[in-house]
């Protein structure tokens, strides 16, 4: 027997999923309410140095924003991030398409990428502050050292991926080994290098603050310590927002819209 | 001259545990130019074994070919030569026109030059209209002509096919034989399959290598000299496959 589908069903998808756009929406204004609100009540029963009120933050952030060093700052911290993610990705994916691609160089280097994983970045901070002194070099370091490992591991774990069929298809036209990286482990290993990149980002705008506080005289980590001696409550928040602001502006603007179009072939998953 | 000269080759592998597995024993074969040759069997009978020798990707332990004219060994026109898997082995990440495109990019060529051939190409396999399409957003008869083309693109002279078009329906199967048949007459090329379809093999091929196993070696060679195009389901056909399957039946023991 058929069965036939009721047309109350074949509608549903489409009213559902307009449903779940605009409750999505509105479950997320309901929570920056609910926070705010939280925020509110808290800041009325504690002192300002311990928790400043939203509309005091916001007057701090205004006037953070009016300052002069406040771009220089940020650029600053901005640049440390790009210049030590663009040395991690420049070493951690070559060096991850070599040490996949060959098994024996894979097995011997193995345990290095654990001890990389395993020091804190608070230690290369240290590290960098010995070997660097109070300089640009200290901050990129610990960025480098944090997001080169998160690179490398999701190569190395992309060639894994990389099909045996592709290999032996090209092996057919006599493919250089130059021209099989190149052609069919990197365009394979792409996804898997940009989901260790957007981790890479997102750890290394994290510890450039650390670094920072610690090792530099400008940018945003030195500011927040600045501020945090100076019992300037407010000026810590006001930075935390702005870096929150940024860090979901990179990832809504630019990392989503690039995943997008370099993975347009992809099979379209069933919504 | 002969396209694949195949002279008492000989070929053991390796096991983890006993002697070794001797897959292909005195395999002696010549393929003329513009031949069709079919070399069938039973699965595992060392029928891609001894194509993957031919193609140069595993060496014979004993005995040697000759492409050409030439040894093997000193054949250096691998271009000359193209291999077509059982799988279509399309690169997910390119459309239609750029999987066409990477049978050229081993070697090196104008970039002008390499899109009138894959264009060309595209063209002769009826799939100009989707050279932008992406292989998911094809049909499985579409991917197979994609896999031809990018094996012709080269223009080789000798076209090398493992079980082709074994997993496509039958329909689709019997247009890609007519097409590829049609396309070998045109440049002539010369084309050797496995296949463990004896009806394949009699629609076909010109000439049948029958192998037997345990180890593989040539049980009988036919001759098919039936009129082209050969109707899978006319008397002759028939008649030549099931004489075929009874050689087949009679080995000693299945592999």
């Amino acid at each position: 027997m058929l069965v036939r589908t009721p047309e109350a069903m074949l509608r549903r998808p489409r009213a559902g999923v307009v449903r779940a756009y605009g409750g999505t929406l509105l479950q997320r204004l309901a929570l920056i309410g609910l926070a705010l609100a939280a925020w509110q009540i808290g800041a009325l029963h504690a002192p300002s140095f311990v928790l400043p009120s939203p509309a005091r933050v916001w007057t701090a952030w205004t006037g953070l924003v009016a300052t002069p060093s406040f771009a220089a700052d940020l650029s600053i911290t901005l640049g440390r991030v790009a210049a030590g993610f663009a040395l991690a990705a420049l070493v951690g994916l070559p060096l991850g398409l070599a040490l996949g691609g060959s098994r024996a160089l894979g097995g011997f280097f193995e345990p290095v990428l654990t001890v990389m994983n395993t020091v804190s970045s608070a230690i290369w901070a240290i590290f960098a502050l010995i070997w660097f002194g109070l300089s640009n070099w200290t901050t990129i370091f610990v960025v480098f050292m944090t997001a080169m490992p998160l690179i490398l591991t999701n190569v190395w774990q992309g060639t894994q991926t990389v099909s045996a069929e592709h290999l032996e298809l090209a092996r057919t036209f006599r493919m250089p080994r130059r021209k099989v990286l190149t052609k069919i482990y990197l365009p394979t290993i792409l996804p898997a290098f940009f989901s260790g990149a957007r981790l890479a980002i997102g750890f290394g705008a994290r510890v450039v603050l650390v670094a920072e506080s610690l090792g530099a005289s400008s940018g945003i980590g030195y500011r927040l310590r600045q501020a945090a001696d100076l019992v300037q409550t407010d000026q810590v928040f006001a930075w935390t927002l702005t870096l929150v602001a940024l860090m979901i502006g990179l990832e809504t603007l630019v990392l989503k819209p690039a995943e997008r179009r370099l993975f347009a072939w992809k099979k379209a998953s069933p919504a | 001259m002969n396209a694949v000269e195949i002279d008492h080759v000989g070929k053991w592998f390796g096991q983890r545990e006993g002697a070794p597995l001797h897959v292909l024993e005195d395999i002696a074969l010549t393929v003329p130019q513009r031949a069709v040759v079919a070399i069938v069997g039973a699965s595992g009978c060392g029928k891609s074994t001894l194509l993957n020798i031919i193609a140069g990707l595993i060496e014979p332990d004993a005995g040697g070919v000759r492409l050409f004219g030439t040894a093997a060994r000193e054949f250096r026109d691998w271009r000359a030569m193209t291999y077509m898997f059982q799988e279509d082995r399309l690169l997910p990440w390119r459309t239609a026109a750029q999987n066409v495109a990477f049978g050229l990019e081993a070697g090196s060529m104008p970039a002008a030059e390499r899109r009138r051939r894959v264009d060309e190409t595209l063209e002769l396999v009826g799939l100009s209209r989707f050279r932008d399409a992406y292989p998911h957003e094809l049909s499985g008869g579409m991917r197979s002509r994609v896999a031809l083309a990018r094996s012709l693109v080269t223009e080789p002279s000798l076209l090398l096919l493992d079980e082709p078009f074994s997993k496509l329906d039958p329909t689709i199967r019997a247009q890609m034989h007519a097409e590829l048949l049609r396309i070998a007459a045109l440049r002539a090329m010369t084309l050797i399959f496995v296949t463990h379809d004896v009806e394949e093999a009699v629609v076909l091929a010109d000439r049948i290598v029958v192998l037997q196993p345990h180890p593989g070696r040539v049980r009988l060679v036919q001759e098919v000299g039936l009129d082209r195009p050969r109707d899978p389901l006319s008397e002759a056909v028939t008649e030549q496959v099931r004489r075929l399957r009874l050689a087949l039946s009679e080995e000693p023991a299945p592999c």
